[in-house]
């Protein structure tokens, strides 16, 4: 292939260019990189079961508790992902709201990785014991009182 | 209604202690003038501080939220000067047992749960006036009151946590979910105002004293 053909070439394709603006911009180069990382899933609900989709989700560095490092919103599991730096060790913290209701998690990571936590979820039967624990309570107080009354 | 840790600044969590402290000393103050014997009362409102504790653990559905019971009508109506100290009580145990409600809130949500119920219980004694006996103004009067107790607290709460959104969070999207979740306290009222007019007709069968001792 001699210059000339390769210029006329060029020139055609430069003459092609504004006529294709989409297959143009699509020629760009991309680069994409797929790099396994520890990421840290915040999963979200109410005390009744119901997930918190849309809460707001905001996380805080380390020695930054005014200053949000990220903002999110978790989606309609109520779930949400972020992967912390790893360059900024200690107790990251990570706000969790919706309409009121909320919490406030905080997480170790270290050079070797993250320490997970799991909120204080109670089951159906520690619940009920823990209810009826409280009433037996107050039976027994209102006994006592109903007995010096009379 | 139950407002948990960590939402609110802490202005409003002393603000509300302080708040919940007058209210428990004027009630205090208000049975000792009304009761000969102030103990009297004291089974009854241990007894509906177990129902109240509980009340918040039921869940119920209304699309697309989830509520809970409250019953702070209920206590109100039922209890009268009692009703403060009981709902004090019952949400320092919801608060250390399930985390409903956060212990730095205690004063906020007693405030917002305990002055509704007492104007539910004002409420309630306008059956002074239109019959203590019949069956009808009893009913209208319990669930009236009831439900205005259940409205004037998600109200306050939700003015509450709209007027003290942080700075670095979404405040119309807080707004719309606070708002969602307000609307759906109206269907919860209608509930509890039923539920408390049902126990008013109920202790005016078989026990009319105990709704007497309150007034």
């Amino acid at each position: 292939m001699d210059i000339a053909r390769i210029t006329t070439l060029i020139v055609a394709m430069a003459f092609l260019l504004p006529v294709l603006p989409v297959q143009a911009a699509m020629a760009h180069g991309v680069d994409v990189t797929v790099t396994p990382r520890e990421a840290v899933e915040v999963v979200a609900s109410f005390d009744g079961g119901d997930p918190m989709s849309g809460a707001q989700v905001t996380v805080f560095a380390p020695g930054d508790p005014a200053e949000p490092w990220l903002q999110g919103t978790a989606d309609e599991e109520g779930r949400f992902y972020f992967v912390p730096d790893p360059a900024r060790p200690g107790t990251w913290e990570v706000r969790v709201r919706q309409a009121g209701h909320g919490e406030i998690i905080r997480l170790e990571v270290d050079g070797s990785g993250i320490a997970g936590t799991t909120g204080t979820g109670l089951t159906a039967l520690q619940k009920v014991l823990m209810a009826a624990a409280v009433g037996w309570g107050a039976i027994g107080t209102a006994l006592y009182f109903k007995r010096r009354a009379a | 209604m139950h407002i948990p840790d960590g939402i609110l600044p802490v202005s409003v969590a002393v603000g509300g202690f302080a708040a919940a402290g007058g209210m428990t000393w004027l009630s205090l103050r208000q049975i000792e003038r009304k009761h000969s014997d102030p103990r009297q009362g004291i089974p009854k409102a241990s007894l509906l501080t177990a129902v109240f504790f509980m009340a918040s653990l039921v869940h119920i559905p209304v699309p697309p939220a989830s509520v809970h019971l409250v019953l702070s009508g209920l206590m109100g109506v039922v209890l009268g000067w009692y009703a403060f100290p009981a709902i004090l009580v019952g949400l320092f145990f919801q608060a250390v047992m399930f985390q409903h409600g956060g212990l730095t809130m205690l004063g906020v949500n007693a405030c917002l749960m305990g002055i509704p119920a007492l104007l539910a219980f004002s409420i309630f004694r306008l059956r002074g006036l239109l019959g203590e006996t019949s069956r009808v103004p009893n009913a209208v009067l319990g669930f009236a009151g009831s439900f205005v107790a259940v409205a004037l607290g998600a109200l306050l709460a939700a003015l509450l946590i709209v007027a003290t959104v942080p700075a670095y969070l979404d405040a119309s999207v807080e707004r719309a979910a606070v708002t969602g979740l307000l609307a759906a306290h109206i269907p919860l009222g209608v509930i509890e105002g039923v539920f408390t007019a049902m126990v008013v007709l109920f202790l005016l069968r078989v026990q009319p004293d105990l709704l007497k001792e309150s007034l």
